[in-house]
């Protein structure tokens, strides 16, 4: 079929199994992130070749990547600081935690740092109003929540992985 | 007849279908529930928020299931604590709606707010401006004044093409996902999605190419803002400085109902010239829908073409102009001489008044009416077509359609959409063609077959016994469509005979909803046939025996080479038409006729819809209507035929032609209240579209209807072709070179350039071919250089060449097809 | 016979007592008469002090117009071929002085300021098609150190329609 199929064949194939195949559109998000595994994000080609699999237009793949935020279509850091600024956390100070950690880091929201190790977005709410400025840390490895933060302990945090990213030999991290 | 509701809005009753959402029974009912996001036509969201309103039920009570009722007897009514989208309620006996109160204006007044946030407001630049649901709902329900600080608006793009036709506005997007879900839901081509989340959502097409589909305009009537804007009337002029004229789409035999809006033109030196087409609400036909290729190019030909403005004449071998005496004078002479050796040819774009004039005068004469097509069929077309008060719209459960040799959404856009329409009804679909086409996705049944083996297909489903031929048997209404792919005359006839065939031994031929439909290749092929015009086998070996040859809207030597030739037989040749054609530049006598924008007339639709076109721009000087012309040249004649008004003329044919027997443009004026209700005045219940205030048309009675007997044609014998090699098989593009869409600038980025063919992976490998190579195909004595485009969905051991795309092929032919090898 | 006379003198007396009045007929066109200050005469068409014209061809003014004088067909703007700023532009705009009634309305149609009413009354023709003003003949003299339009212009500086740009020259309502 494609590359992409070829390459999880059998993965693949277990996924779809589980939907009906007039559904089989319903295995889009294990689809895509069996493709995020892969490369850290989304490729455009990886992309057109689930569309192919699942018979839809990439168009649409593309809109359900957009849509989560655990989904990314361009290359990040090792970890991805994703920090809602919904209201409720606006109001318990997240823009300004935000514009703080943008400062600090020397990057936008968006970008990510030179050295690769970290990418700032700012994302729609993940569910933790009352614990804010709150943001989870992406992770090839997972998701961790780190509530209730301000600046200093988001700086210890990070210069945390980043010992932890110079010590350890290339290739062993993340 | 459905179940019926009665509920109260605003205190007005209303009794809809059950299974109605509480905003189209407000409509119904006149009462006015602002939507942005909903649309009568697609499935409801509710993601807007702007039909917020209080819902009430009758309270039952808890115990014994009773209905509480009030101290005065009326059941009590207990409102949701919380304002309900009208959008997503659907209606229930006895619900009470209210959206005059407080709460209602408040919400409807914090939407609005809401929505305006962001949006530009640069409404004196705006194409929707003075036809845009959020101006109107603004004006009338929204705040004065805005909450939110002017520097809090997002800026994004204001200039995004999706596609070479619609371009999208980011800043004006008020993100309802009308457009996305149009594209879904009833064009089946997802090529647009919502991307991101919150204030950040937009619309996005990343597919290549980028908003193919064939129905892209019509997200810019639906979309409730000036977001999407097509490249044809981008900027070209405001909408209340327009009038309309509602006018028929002469490209394609759907007919569908279509309104120019007008203006003075400076580039046509300040004349009255169309500005835009729109659709005009017809649900018999198109609903409230038009194809790109009818908005983009229905009127550019007449506007834009090099159109000849006099009549020409012959002397000492060279054409010059002439005077219409002069010219007329001469036909009337050559006619009179030529007497039965005359051969009138016409196509099917011309209205039925001038095809039953130029009848009259041939017939006086003891001429020959031929028609110029490749597609035969159209006496059963009117023996067992579709019949009075015929719907599509009725079909669905229980129903069977049958698709036959035709990719219906290149052939007929809208029939394909009425087509899957009626399956998602849950009319059994049955589709016959040797490739997968877009309507396949519907079908219950697919019988594939080889092209030039159609008769296979009819023997099966004459003797009834698969599977598809009970279901198509057994069905209470059964309607055939038949096509172009790879039809020449001969075999089109034996489809044609073999569905009349089935039809009436099964019994459905007379009934309202059953019958035959040719999609034909012209707008007005029916009509043609219905005057008496039929194709001939060999129109070349005609041409050239004839004494005179009156060519009408056609271009033999344009379509082929071969005619060409013949038309040099011809001792005189006169040709009418928009253009100086290649035949015409053979004529003797050229005579210049109106296009079908500046005069009025009827055209018969393939359902055998007989609808009617007013004039819409005021004729160039010179060019005369060609029912008139035909009239003035048979009062030279001593023949007295209509040559005023179109609607004397069909007064004429009314009292001659069986089928239009007694029909009067009164008939076709006749309107009716159709669903969804269109209103310019409600622009953001369906959009833009126009309310249909001219006639709906009529469908005429086929000849069983009429009375006469109609015996089942024997089981034809279809043209066995022998053959070695590969087979060259014609077949029908949308999009192709066509002497009328080749004017049009907007539509021209998604014409084909140049010359190509479909050939299969195999045929290619055996062929030495790449994609996207060139390569020379070789029919009979002709040889043309083609792009080679491998298709998985093609037939191995065939061609498939799309017509008028450069490549002149009538019929399934074996031919050559070679690598060229480029000289370096 | 002098009462005659006495009716002349009477008479005179009128004529050399006006011929000491001050005069109030204008030598026009070697004189000419200074206008009020809200005088109504034929329009212009405004540009911003870099030269951009302020008409957006909404065609607003032609919509006001109850003489249905103004005549407006827009086009786009483009970076490289800039009129006005934002995305549309008066690619032709025509006033019929035959038609047109000096109500003014226009100016108060107008999103942009780009039409004003101006002093000038000098209006005469000798031809019908004379009294149609094109954009060329309305539009004001592009500023000193202004390129004309079509300029080629910085992407994404002039997106706003309705700017916060500078006038030319100053102008006082």
């Amino acid at each position: 079929m494609n590359a992409f199929y070829e390459r999880h064949k059998e993965e693949i194939e277990r996924i779809l199994a589980k939907y009906p195949p007039e559904h089989k559109r319903s295995a889009m998000l294990p689809l895509l992130y069996l493709a995020q595994r892969d490369e850290g994000y989304i490729t455009r080609e990886a992309m057109a070749q689930i569309a192919e699999i699942l018979d839809v237009s990439v168009t649409e793949v593309d809109g359900v990547v957009g849509f989560y935020t655990l989904l990314h279509d361009k290359p990040g850091g090792k970890y991805r600081i994703q920090v809602c600024t919904d209201l409720p956390c606006a109001l318990r100070g997240a823009e300004q935690f935000l514009h703080q950690l943008e400062e600090a880091l020397g990057i936008k929201a968006g970008e990510t740092t030179p050295d690769g190790l970290i990418t700032l977005e700012e994302v729609m709410c993940i569910a933790a109003c009352d614990k804010a400025p709150v943001f989870q840390v992406q992770t090839g490895e997972g998701l961790t929540y780190y509530e209730n933060m301000d600046l200093e302990k988001t700086l210890a945090l990070i210069a945390e992985w980043r010992k932890k990213h110079t010590k350890t030999p290339e290739g062993n991290s993340s | 007849m459905s179940q019926q509701v009665t509920l109260t809005i605003d205190g007005k009753q209303v009794t809809v279908p059950a299974g109605w959402t509480v905003v189209d029974a407000a409509r119904v009912a006149n009462v006015h529930i602002p939507v942005f996001c909903y649309h009568p036509k697609l499935e409801p969201v509710g993601m807007c928020r702007m039909c917020l309103v209080e819902v009430g039920l009758p309270e039952r009570d808890r115990a014994t299931g009773e209905i509480v009722r009030n101290e005065d007897g009326s059941p009590k009514i207990r409102f949701f604590p919380k304002l309900q989208t009208a959008c997503t309620t659907y209606v229930q006996e006895g619900m009470v709606i209210r959206t005059t109160t407080e709460q209602v204006a408040r919400a409807r007044k914090d939407i609005l707010e809401f929505l305006l946030t962001s949006h530009p407001l640069d409404c004196p630049i705006c194409d929707k401006g003075g036809e845009c649901p959020l101006q109107n709902l603004t004006m009338a329900y929204g705040p004065g004044t805005s909450r939110f600080p002017y520097e809090y608006k997002l800026h994004l793009e204001k200039r995004v093409p999706l596609g070479d036709l619609i371009i999208l506005d980011r800043e004006r997007c008020i993100i309802c996902g009308r457009c996305v879900r149009f594209q879904a839901e009833i064009a089946e081509d997802p090529v647009l999605s919502l991307d991101g989340r919150g204030r950040a959502t937009y619309i996005i097409t990343t597919s290549d190419p980028p908003f193919d589909s064939y129905w892209s305009g019509n997200t810019t009537d639906i979309c409730p803002v000036g977001a999407l804007t097509t490249t044809d009337f981008r900027f070209d002029a405001r909408p209340w400085e327009m009038h309309q004229a509602a006018s028929l789409c002469n490209l394609c035999p759907v007919g569908c109902n279509i309104m120019f809006d007008i203006r003075r033109e400076p580039e046509l030196g300040g004349r009255f010239a169309v500005q835009r087409v729109m659709p005009r609400q017809n649900e018999y036909v198109n609903e409230i829908w038009i194809c790109d290729k009818g908005r983009f190019a229905a009127y550019h030909f007449a506007q834009y073409g090099e159109r000849l403005t006099q009549p020409l004449v012959r002397e000492n071998g060279k054409l010059r102009p002439a005077s219409w005496r002069e010219a007329l004078e001469r036909v009337a002479q050559a006619f009179r001489e030529a007497g039965s050796g005359l051969v009138t040819l016409a196509s099917g774009r011309l209205s039925n008044e001038d095809l039953f004039n130029l009848a009259r005068l041939t017939d006086h004469l003891g001429g020959r009416k031929v028609l110029d097509t490749f597609l035969a069929g159209g006496e059963w077309t009117d023996k067992v077509g579709l019949g009075r008060e015929s719907d599509l719209a009725a079909l669905g459960e229980g129903d069977a359609i049958l698709v036959m040799a035709s990719d219906l959404e290149e052939e007929a856009p809208i029939f394909w959409l009425r087509v899957k329409e009626a399956a998602q009804r849950g009319a059994t679909l049955v589709v016959a063609n040797p490739r997968p086409t877009k309507i396949e996705r519907h079908a219950k049944h697919v019988l594939r077959y080889v092209y030039g083996e159609e008769g296979k297909v009819w023997e099966a489903l004459l003797a009834g016994a698969s599977e598809a031929a009970q279901a198509l048997a057994r069905a209470e209404n059964l309607v055939i469509f038949y096509g172009q792919e790879g039809l020449d005359l001969a075999t089109s006839d034996a489809v044609a005979r073999a569905a009349a065939r089935l039809l009436l031994t099964t019994g459905h031929a007379g009934k309202p909803n059953s019958g035959l439909v040719a999609v034909w290749p012209r707008n007005n092929d029916q009509g043609a046939w219905d005057m008496g015009f039929r194709p001939v086998a060999d129109l070349a070996d005609t041409l050239r025996q004839v004494k005179a040859l009156y060519v009408v809207a056609a271009d033999p030597a344009g379509d082929d080479p071969h005619l060409a030739a013949a038309l040099e037989g011809a001792d005189f040749l006169v040709v009418q038409d928009l253009f100086l054609t290649e035949t015409a530049q053979r004529a003797d006598v050229v005579l210049p006729a109106q296009a079908y924008i500046e005069r009025g007339g009827t055209y018969t639709n393939a359902l055998r819809r007989v609808q009617r076109f007013f004039p819409a721009v005021p004729p160039p000087e010179g060019p005369q209507p060609d029912f008139a012309i035909v009239a003035a040249l048979a009062r030279l004649l001593d023949l007295n035929l209509e040559g005023r008004s179109t609607a004397k003329g069909f007064e004429a044919l009314a009292a001659q032609v069986p089928a239009y027997q007694g029909l009067t443009y009164k008939d076709l004026a006749r309107v009716e209240e159709q669903f969804p209700l269109v209103s310019r005045e409600v622009l953001d219940y369906t959009g833009t579209a126009y309310p249909n205030g001219q006639g709906l048309g009529v469908v005429l009675p086929n000849a069983v209807e009429r009375g006469e007997t109609v015996a089942p044609p024997e089981a034809p014998e279809f043209p066995v072709r022998a053959f070695q090699g590969l087979l060259a098989v014609p077949i029908t593009r949308l999009y192709d070179r066509g002497t009328l869409v080749a004017w049009s600038d907007t539509l021209a980025p998604r014409l084909p350039e140049e010359a190509w063919v479909w050939v299969a992976p195999e045929t290619a490998r055996d062929l030495g071919l790449q994609d996207d190579a060139t390569a020379r195909l070789e029919i009979g004595d002709l040889a043309y250089t083609v792009r080679v485009r491998v298709n998985p969905a093609v037939p191995g051991g065939v061609v498939l060449v799309p017509r008028s795309v450069g490549v002149v092929l009538f019929t399934p032919v074996a031919v050559h097809l070679k690598a060229v090898v480029p000289a370096s | 016979m002098f009462k005659e006379l006495g009716a002349l003198v009477k008479g005179l007396s009128v004529t050399f007592k006006s011929m000491f009045e001050p005069k109030v007929t204008f030598q026009y066109p070697e004189q000419k008469r200074p206008v009020k200050p809200r005088y109504r005469g034929r329009h212009v068409l405004r540009r911003y002090e870099n030269g951009l014209e302020r008409c957006i061809g909404c065609s607003l003014c032609a919509a006001a117009c109850p003489a249905d004088a103004i005549f407006v067909e827009a086009a786009e703007n483009t970076d490289e071929e800039r009129y006005s700023p934002g995305e549309r532009y008066a690619a032709v705009y025509e006033i019929n002085y035959l038609r047109c009634i000096f109500c003014g309305y226009c100016e108060d149609a107008c999103p942009t300021q780009a039409i004003v009413l101006t002093d000038q009354y000098e209006l005469s023709f000798t031809d019908r098609w004379d009294a149609i003003y094109t954009k060329e003949r309305l539009l004001e003299p592009v500023p000193p150190g202004a390129r004309p339009t079509p300029q080629k212009t910085e992407p994404g500086k002039f997106v706003n329609p309705i700017p916060e740009m500078p006038d030319f020259p100053e102008w006082k309502p």
